[in-house]
């Protein structure tokens, strides 16, 4: 995309959630559409249409890489999304992954890259792809990866302990994975691409370690989510970084700085215009209204969503950073809350 | 005479190498694990709870003292079995059907186990139905229900529906956390106490018991 077109976006006072998954659930049969290219794709641009946007937002699925990764190992699908390695993956294993880009990809995430085509084919609308970040991708892999990131981070190496191994490993293939994924994503139109990484957050990586001069962040995080911004620039496409998770300001700077993502998506836990302050102005910062609590009439009644949605525009105007209004993460169809919840985005939309 | 004040140094320092070996040392010495316990590895763990409260210790090094705590006590729970020592209570925990998610829940879960507390660990994306069934057969008085989605967070709702239905709610103190549940939520659906963190969930334990 043209440098200024997020600018633009922003300057023109756009909002909008990621809703993709709200207009899922209006459906007959979710589940089908879900292995449907067109189907999704049709659900995608509903979306964008429906909330007034030119950029066409997927599902926020994280679970599909993983899936795709394991179909390959033999793990079926049913049970994917529990599967954990129980030791460090071999460097057979290791090499197998890597050496086999060119293989077939899983039905679900098949059905996304033909979404993101449809978009990008049928549409006038802006085909952004969706890709779960590496290190996120790793905690997924590995039943308890706290600990032992927390021990690497320490100084603890592969050699001497299978825990600090084990992530490891599951990096190279979280890295492996996620990278074929972008490039299916990219053949298949993708102009922009949506990295979630909401694992990269202070439960997983210590800021105590990192106060301390540890590289963990470097190691885990950083440097496999710019091998995937170089490939994403070669490439000509946009970087919109998204991080749900719980951060420190260094942790947002680090982000901005490092990956120089055009966009960049943080969780309602951070006050955006004092992250502004520490991200370059040419990064356009995304959100983050609590759409997370809009199940909740009492959490978050439709007052609240009104005076906040007036607050976070009227204080990033007012600092100069610009900023697009939107949700804090994917909004998520909840089926006995669903009604309140698209009323409290149509709120944010119109406050 | 064993170095004691290296196990409280191992335990508050996440070293789980170090905790075993000084659990080890002092068993042979013929301390007590009682005296262990509650003059070491207990402090130890309450310090970490406070580092945390702080901002000091954060989840990374909260886990790492759990886990220091946990390689000990797996050498002291025979013994302690042996002389009849009650835990401080018996726990369940799972995060509720649907949701596959299990950091904070096996978080809480270790911090639990460093209080002293027993705990079943059911795992992730577990039916009612097995709530039901450990309670009654580990004859548990909590139970821990998390959820990371709004989507599952209805699914703790029915989780205390069935623990009703099925006769043991009464038996039972009911906890409640996760991301996107709150105080009021926890509320709303029957639960007896809400935490926002695996160190608060220790001292909410503790509370629920003493109330019986």
């Amino acid at each position: 995309m043209e440098p200024r077109y997020y600018l633009d976006l922003a300057a023109a006072g756009l909002r909008m959630p990621i809703g993709a998954d709200l207009v899922l659930h209006e459906q007959d049969d979710p589940a089908s559409i879900l292995l449907d290219a067109g189907a999704l794709g049709r659900v995608v641009e509903t979306a964008a249409r429906r909330y007034r946007t030119p950029l066409a937002f997927p599902l926020m699925d994280l679970r599909l890489e993983k899936a795709d990764l394991l179909e390959f190992l033999g793990v079926p699908d049913a049970e994917a999304d529990s599967y954990h390695f129980p030791a460090p993956p071999s460097k057979d294993v290791l090499e197998r992954v890597l050496g086999s880009a060119a293989r077939p990809f899983s039905r679900r995430i098949r059905a996304n890259q033909g979404a993101v085509r449809y978009i990008a084919e049928k549409t006038d609308l802006a085909p952004v792809g969706m890709l779960i970040g590496p290190f996120s991708l790793m905690t997924k892999l590995v039943a308890d990866p706290i600990a032992p990131v927390a021990m690497a981070g320490a100084g603890v190496t592969a050699a001497e302990d299978e825990g600090v191994r084990l992530v490891e490993r599951c990096l190279e293939l979280a890295l492996a994975t996620v990278l074929r994924s972008a490039r299916a994503q990219m053949e298949a139109g993708a102009k922009a691409m949506i990295v979630c990484e909401p694992a990269a957050n202070i439960v997983y990586i210590s800021p105590r370690q990192r106060r301390s001069g540890s590289a963990i962040l470097e190691r885990f995080v950083l440097g496999p989510n710019r091998a995937l911004k170089a490939l994403l620039d070669e490439h000509g496409v946009d970087l919109i970084f998204h991080d749900c998770g719980e951060l420190d300001t260094d942790m947002v700077r680090e982000f901005a700085v490092e990956l120089k993502p055009a966009v960049m998506s943080l969780g309602s836990s951070r006050t955006l215009w004092e992250d502004a302050e520490v991200v370059p102005k040419d990064i356009v910062l995304f959100g983050n209204l609590p759409t997370k609590t809009f199940y909740s009439d009492a959490a978050m009644p439709a007052g609240e969503v009104r005076r906040r949605t007036v607050e976070i525009v009227g204080r990033m105007k007012a600092c100069g950073h610009p900023h697009i209004c939107g949700s804090e993460c994917d909004v998520l169809h909840v089926a006995e809350s669903a009604q309140t919840i698209r009323d409290k985005v149509e709120v944010m939309l119109e406050a | 005479m064993p170095e004691l004040q290296k196990l409280y140094d191992a335990v508050l320092n996440g070293d789980q190498k170090t905790a075993v070996a000084a659990t080890q040392e002092a068993l042979a010495a013929g301390v007590s694990p009682m005296e262990l316990i509650t003059n070491y590895m207990v402090p130890a763990m309450d310090k970490v709870g406070s580092l945390f409260e702080c901002e000091e210790y954060f989840v990374p090094e909260l886990l790492l003292s759990a886990r220091a705590m946990k390689g000990s006590l797996e050498l002291l729970r025979p013994l302690l079995a042996a002389a009849g020592a009650e835990p401080a209570g018996r726990v369940v925990i799972g995060t509720v059907k649907g949701d596959l998610h299990d950091i904070g829940k096996n978080l809480v879960a270790s911090m639990l186990e460093g209080g002293g507390f027993e705990v079943v660990d059911l795992g992730a994306d577990v039916a009612p139905e097995k709530f039901i069934e450990a309670v009654k057969a580990r004859h548990a008085n909590i139970v821990c229900l998390s959820a990371l989605l709004t989507v599952t967070m209805p699914a703790m709702r029915t989780t205390i529906d069935a623990l009703k239905t099925a006769g043991v709610r009464g038996q039972v103190r009911i906890m409640v956390g996760g991301a996107p549940v709150t105080e009021q939520f926890a509320a709303e659906i029957g639960a007896d106490g809400y935490s926002d963190n695996a160190s608060a969930a220790v001292g909410l334990a503790r509370r629920l018991v003493r109330q019986g």
